[in-house]
């Protein structure tokens, strides 16, 4: 009996924790329980890293990042910044927003983070007019040879342009970073020094621009992209063609900017500095779509900590979270299909994890052919090995092998075919897979074709049905917004864990029980 | 649809009406209250097994050697030297995974008894294969046992095709509730796993009597193979038979207990092994439930002041749920 309260006292704090916590987000913080419900906003996340050497007899630190610029309406624009002990400021300094951090006594690595959350962007913005028009610029200092090699491209591109716009298009076709013109090879020899190969385009472009008298500066510009992760910054540069500064994109300069594009720092400004004693500093953009309450403008961001367990993490984790959180899932499917419906698979939760590297593909047939291919072949590889009599570990080790080239190979040849499914397979979890032709292979032997064919058919279904499942929005957006529910899954899988009925695949295997009638 | 229905599956309710036992009540119910995890090393290694039941004096099948390396394992031919005839099986091995039965050797060839070879190399690689764990739970590092063949009493050759059929018997805190026969068949390569496609017979618990006999969840009437009518089969020497499988309650401490004997031509009734988890699969040879028959255990239990030696415990069994009652 005392058993039995704990048992139910367990469940009913579980459901009322997870159901309770989940209510009050709903009704108090007016979080959208339904997806859809509410607009996305991209929430960018600039990440500053530097590190203070403590040899160093000054201790301030002073860090600063160029802004965006917010837009017009208001609203539609949060800014917050996250950095441990550091003073945080906002600051203009007539040329544009610097957010600020100061601190003493800091010592080797730092991070600071600045967030920014807007509405996609409509279109993206490329002209920023400017009545005013600058100062001819300082032209660049070159060698000599490199003098007469950025005159002969200046020139070619001036024959071939109308205006400012078709002379930058002209001239960045002139030098793409892989060019092997001795001219533009010459020029990139200094250019490419401590840049990479799109940054050194973009400096040597604007230094190109000068010489030939046209205003130009850079800028930097970041994708929102959620499929990038963490992203370097884009090098951009502007251009003033005689009323306003025009954005380019240095790698496609033919194309107007695109909308997932979106210009942080524009006006020649150094997008960041750090003063005194930090060195080695570089900032890294995570762009991610949230949810954002409409009706009232409330934000996750506001809500404590406690209610946005996930949303408080730095946007960069937020990407793996949005991925390990639907594990729990992926397990109840297993529980169900298993405990209640009986079907046979190999190994536990192998399906759980074919499950997660088939959502990091594109197309669910796809990811099912290349499975079967790599089981297949991994399994027909594993038959010629049995002839070697190897020892258990060895043979799983060279399955693992083998089953690692057969990804490079998918891989590869689909890339060449232009095939983009066969990216993704490198997600699919390679030692368990070599463990699955193992076991599959074992049971081949000693129970026939049958009995393999069906755990893996058993496997499939499992990892498909958890696919399917972690798949629907409605599940997403709970297990993200909601993850205080995975508390009621736990609960669904305790109360499964005491069920002690038929299985599915019971009432077939025992139906010869039926009394004749 | 109904009728489709109908044909492929059974009713819940009609399958708890006969007390038919499923993989989830089995272990929700009767497995993980009843046997206790610190005991399953008694049954899962087969060494140990020998040993406590030498202690408690139950017949095993006599071992020649327990191979434990690699070097034993190349040497194997000095090891067994002089046995014309043996087993070789996993110590944690499962459902008769990784056994090897040598009927007679043939210059340094060992013959199965299916008639196939297995060279000196091929021996010692299925050795090194179950030292390596191949065969055992999980996956672990494993001993190989090298033990006497059972020479099957006569009546049990003429049914069974390949194979020495084996007996068994289900326990419930001491109690046999449930008996079969298992007979291998050509289908089942000669193996007694039901799944396999082994026949199956149900065992009266009072008289050793043939019940009810199926292969691949078919009723039969008759061996497939060797054509032996099968409810005819009656187990000799069916009382110390159960009286051994009654007596291995002690040596494991396991409430729900598999106990898996045959029967040699001279050396009688033969512990082969036990399960931790027996399978499900009795209660179709029986064409019967098991759980009514642990509830009866159950309430016997509940009303003993002291607990019942095995002969007693076995007389209980055989009182209680032998459905033909002998003269």
């Amino acid at each position: 009996m005392k058993w039995r309260i704990q048992f139910y006292g367990l469940m009913v704090l579980l459901l009322v924790a997870g159901f309770g916590l989940a209510a009050y987000k709903v009704f108090a913080l007016r979080m959208p329980f339904w997806p859809g419900a509410a607009d996305l906003q991209w929430v960018v996340e600039a990440r500053v890293a530097f590190f203070v050497d403590p040899a160093r007899p000054e201790s301030q630190v002073i860090a600063s990042l160029a802004l965006p610029d917010p837009p017009a309406r208001e609203g539609d624009f949060r800014e917050s910044a996250a950095s441990l002990q550091y003073g945080f400021t906002i600051r203009d300094d007539g040329s544009g927003r610097r957010a600020v951090w100061t601190a003493s006594g800091r010592q080797g690595p730092q991070t600071l983070y600045y967030r920014v959350a807007f509405r996609e962007p409509e279109k993206s913005r490329e002209r920023f007019p400017q009545v005013q028009p600058p100062p001819p610029p300082r032209p660049p200092i070159f060698d000599e040879g490199e003098d007469i090699a950025a005159r002969e491209i200046v020139a070619e591109a001036r024959s071939r342009s109308a205006d400012v716009r078709s002379f930058a298009i002209e001239v960045l076709r002139r030098i793409p970073p892989d060019s092997r013109t001795p001219e533009v090879a010459l020029l990139y020899r200094v250019y490419r020094r401590d840049r990479s190969p799109d940054e050194a385009r973009a400096a040597l472009a604007e230094d190109l621009f000068r010489a030939a008298g046209i205003p130009a500066r850079r800028a930097q510009g970041v994708w929102l992209d959620e499929s990038r992760g963490a992203q370097e910054p884009v090098p951009l540069i502007e251009v003033y063609d005689g009323s306003a500064w025009q954005v380019i994109n240095p790698a496609e300069p033919e194309k107007p900017l695109p909308r997932q594009l979106f210009v942080w720092n524009r006006g020649g400004r150094s997008l960041i500095d750090v003063e005194r004693a930090g060195e080695n500093s570089r900032v890294t953009f995570t762009a991610v779509r949230e949810l954002v309450d409409s009706r009232d403008g409330g934000t996750l961001a506001g809500a404590p900590v406690w209610a946005a367990i996930l949303q408080s993490l730095p946007v960069s984790e937020r990407a793996v979270f949005r991925f390990i959180i639907m594990v729990p899932i992926g397990a109840l499917v297993v529980v169900l299909l298993r405990n209640l419906a009986g079907v046979p698979t190999l190994g536990t939760f192998m399906p759980v994890l074919i499950a997660l590297s088939f959502s990091q593909m594109d197309s669910l047939p796809a990811a099912l052919a290349l499975f079967a291919l790599v089981i297949s072949v991994g399994l027909y590889f594993r038959f010629l090995l049995s002839r070697l009599n190897l020892l258990v570990v060895p043979r799983v080790a060279a399955c693992v092998v083998i089953v690692t080239l057969l990804m490079v190979a998918t891989s590869v040849a689909s890339y060449h075919l232009g095939l983009d499914a066969g990216l993704g397979i490198t997600l699919f979890p390679m030692i368990i897979l070599a463990w699955t032709i193992e076991r599959m292979s074992l049971l081949w032997d000693e129970e026939g074709a049958a009995a393999a064919l069906g755990q893996v058919g058993g496997s499939l279904m499992v990892a498909v049905a958890a696919y399917l499942v972690m798949g629907l929005a409605v599940v997403r957006h709970w297990c993200y917004y909601f993850p205080e529910l995975l508390l009621v899954v736990l609960a669904a899988i305790i109360l499964l864990g005491r069920y002690t009925g038929y299985r599915l695949s019971e009432l077939h295997r025992f139906r010869h029980f039926r009394p004749p009638a | 649809m109904k009728a489709w229905l109908r044909k492929w599956f059974i009713a819940p309710r009609q399958l708890r009406a006969l007390g038919v036992l499923g993989l989830n009540a089995r272990n929700g119910r009767y497995l993980l209250p009843n046997n206790p995890r610190r005991f399953y090393r008694r049954v899962d290694d087969k060494v140990l097994t020998k040993e406590l039941a030498a202690a408690a004096g139950i017949a095993t099948p006599p071992t020649y050697a327990v191979v434990e390396s690699p070097a034993q394992a190349r040497d194997f031919d000095r090891l067994v030297a002089g046995r014309e005839d043996f087993v070789v099986k996993p110590a944690r091995g499962s459902g008769g995974r990784g056994i090897v039965v040598v009927a007679e050797r043939d210059g340094g060839d060992y013959v199965k008894t299916s008639g196939a070879r297995l060279g000196p190399r091929e021996m010692s690689w299925h050795l090194t294969n179950i030292l390596g764990g191949l065969y055992s739970l999980g996956g672990s590092r494993d001993q190989a046992i090298v033990e006497y063949r059972v020479r099957p009493a006569p009546i049990f050759e003429r049914i069974s095709f390949l194979g020495v059929p084996d007996i068994r018997v289900v326990m419930f805190h001491g109690y046999p509730v449930m008996a079969m026969l298992r007979l291998a068949t050509r289908a089942s390569d000669g193996r007694a796993n039901l799944h396999q496609g082994a026949v199956g017979v149900g065992i009266d618990l009072a008289t050793g009597q043939a019940l009810h006999a199926v292969c691949r969840n078919n009723v039969v009437s008759i061996h497939p193979d060797t054509k032996f009518p099968l409810h005819d089969v009656l187990i000799p020497g069916w009382e110390p038979l159960l009286d051994l499988a009654t007596r291995c309650y002690e040596i494991t401490g396991l409430g729900y207990l598999g106990v898996d004997m045959m029967v040699d031509r001279e050396r009688g009734p033969l512990l082969i092994e036990l399960n931790a988890r027996p399978g499900l699969a009795i209660q179709v040879a029986n064409h019967d439930g098991l759980e009514p028959r642990f509830q009866r255990v159950a309430a016997h239990l509940r009303a003993l002041a002291a607990p019942e030696p095995p002969p007693v415990r076995a007389a209980f069994s055989r009182a209680t749920f032998g459905r033909i009652h002998a003269g």
